[in-house]
């Protein structure tokens, strides 16, 4: 029965337009990026880092390279949006159509609705992450060839590295799983909020607040010691994934905060929900 | 089949049920009768474990709501005033998704469930394409799927023209005598009751104000309509006379116990009373619950 009701869950996400805004944005937003990157003065500021560090522009300018520039910004910026948009309504929504009544005339607990309802975000969060990652690479890989990566970033987080296409496929596929875990994270949190007695807009909304306040108190000098009690602080694992060495402690810890962080919006917002009295 | 036992239920201050207790019997058809915020909804809710009591005991088909939720609501369908449904999904995978909450359902009752509520040839079609009727229709076969034996109606007629009223009427009667279920439904239509319902319990503001069966209604005060030369002088001789009880309206009287309209009639004619019609008030549901109301009224 619980993989029946999760089926069903994923069928009630998957069949409603909005669930397919969040790949639709990234689908343009990747596009938009790839042109830029393609026909500005871009690609020739990469061409220039690579070569005043000794290496042919040639030998890492290619569809690896060109997919996680364009997923870096996306990931900073479209991500949170779109996964706090699904997560605010998976409860929320359904209380204000009235359909959540319904179900709860049936005799199913509270618990294990909400459980099914998490998880499905989740496999959201999962096939989000992952159609993201592919068409990056897709669309990449129209306009450049299959070869080593370059990995360049001043921030989030300070990377420089030089991977085979081998070893930079396994990293890819990597980071997509780590980012997996990031998107779960906003959706667990939307779903917190939108296990209260509130709107699906605000659920969204202070999901969103939370991350960017997360990112203004994070980015004050006072708080400059206290960088790990910041969720984004956490969020960044996915680009440390690149880096040489890559930091495994640190890793490895920023993962168990977000494991613990997705079970306690899931616990707070069970707790909540379980009190709750639903009515029309 | 349903019990209620001294159940208060408060939202912040205000109090929506207080002290109600009432007992729903296997096999009737039992009315929820009171206006807008009675506390109808509120009870239903309680009997479905969607709202929890501040306190008192809630037990449906044997057991307590509170601590066995899913035991309680096994065997029991429910359709609400506004059935909502996912409109971007078929009615038949609606079904599919609702009844799953119970039990797994074969296709194949969910086809005979569809064509017993008449939707067979559209369960394919999204709901978002459903008229009122139909989406009605589809919550009556969402209700009935897990085969209940208890169906708790929450203003089922709210919304629907004559016709789908009369339908829903049928197919409630239908249900009864077919299956042999008991129904509970909570309305403000008392047209509906009185044509469907063996038993009734009326709310007022979260309190209980009447509960018993429904030919109880009917034995109370007797109404006459009274057309006479000079209305006020004939109810000041008539009460004089013990023959009336009570006054409305400028045209109806309440007969005393023990009066009848012959005795009113003979004493107006040897007062020299001019009397032009005089026939008795068909005692309905709706004359009961306004008097009922109207006492209250007065009362607070």
């Amino acid at each position: 029965m619980f993989w029946l009701h999760l089926r069903n869950e994923l069928w009630k996400l998957f069949g409603k337009k909005r669930t397919y805004i969040g790949f639709g944005a990234f689908i343009l937003a990747q596009n938009g990026m790839l042109l830029m990157f393609r026909f500005t003065r871009w690609q020739k500021n990469w061409e220039r880092v690579l070569a005043g560090n000794g290496y042919l522009a040639q030998d890492y300018l290619s569809a690896l390279t060109v997919a996680l520039v364009m997923l870096i910004p996306q990931i900073l910026l479209l991500m949170p949006l779109y996964t706090a948009l699904v997560g605010g309504d998976l409860v929320a929504k359904e209380a204000e159509d009235g359909t959540l009544r319904m179900i709860l005339s049936r005799p199913i607990a509270r618990f294990r609705l909400l459980l099914v309802k998490w998880l499905a975000g989740i496999v959201f969060a999962g096939t989000l992450v992952l159609a993201l990652g592919c068409t990056a690479l897709g669309f990449a890989r129209l306009w450049f060839p299959w070869r080593g990566m370059f990995v360049y970033s001043l921030w989030p987080e300070h990377i420089f590295n030089l991977l085979t296409p081998g070893h930079a496929t396994q990293l890819y596929v990597c980071a997509h799983l780590l980012m997996t875990l990031n998107a779960s994270a906003i959706v667990g949190l939307a779903f917190m909020f939108s296990c209260f007695n509130m709107k699906p807009a605000a659920a969204t909304i202070l999901a969103l607040s939370f991350l960017f306040i997360n990112v203004v108190l994070e980015h004050l000098p006072f708080f400059e010691p206290y960088q790990e009690w910041f969720l984004l602080y956490h969020f960044r694992v996915w680009l440390l994934i690149f880096a040489d060495p890559i930091p495994w402690d640190r890793i490895m810890g920023s993962l168990l905060v977000l494991v613990a962080f997705n079970l306690t919006t899931f616990l707070a917002g069970t707790a909540a929900f379980q009190a709750r009295d639903i009515k029309s | 089949m349903i019990q209620l036992r001294n159940v208060y239920k408060q939202f912040g201050d205000r109090l929506a049920v207080e002290d109600l207790t009432l007992t729903v019997p296997a096999g009737e058809i039992y009315g929820l009768l009171g206006h807008n915020g009675a506390g109808k909804s509120t009870a239903i809710s309680m009997m479905l474990g969607q709202v929890w009591p501040t306190s008192g005991m809630v037990r449906v088909c044997g057991h307590e709501v509170t601590s066995h939720r899913s035991q309680a609501l096994i065997k029991v369908g429910a359709i609400f005033e506004a059935p909502a449904f996912y409109d971007y999904l078929s009615g038949a995978r609606n079904l599919q998704i609702l009844s799953s909450y119970t039990a797994r359902t074969p296709r194949g009752r969910i086809q005979e469930v569809v064509e017993w509520v008449g939707l067979a040839g559209r369960e394919n079609s999204k709901v978002k394409t459903y008229s009122h009727g139909m989406r009605a229709r589809l919550a009556l076969a969402q209700a009935l799927l897990p085969h209940p034996e208890l169906l708790i109606l929450d203003e089922p007629g709210s919304g629907l023209d004559p016709e789908g009223i009369h339908e829903m009427r049928q197919t409630i009667l239908r249900l009864h005598q077919q299956l042999g279920l008991t129904i509970l439904l909570s309305s403000h239509l008392l047209h509906e009751v009185e044509q469907l319902c063996t038993r009734i319990a009326v709310l007022n503001q979260g309190r209980m104000v009447f509960e018993g069966d429904l030919s109880a209604t009917r034995q109370r005060v007797q109404w006459v309509r009274l057309k006479v030369s000079d209305f006020s002088t004939a109810v000041t001789t008539l009460r004089e006379a013990r023959l009336i009880s009570d006054h409305r309206d400028g045209c109806l009287v309440a007969l005393s116990e023990g009066a009848s309209s012959h005795q009113l009639v003979n004493l107006l004619v040897h007062t020299g009373i001019s009397v032009h019609e005089v026939a008795h008030e068909q005692h309905s549901l709706e004359n009961f619950y306004l008097e009922l109301m109207g006492g209250k009224r007065a009362k607070n």
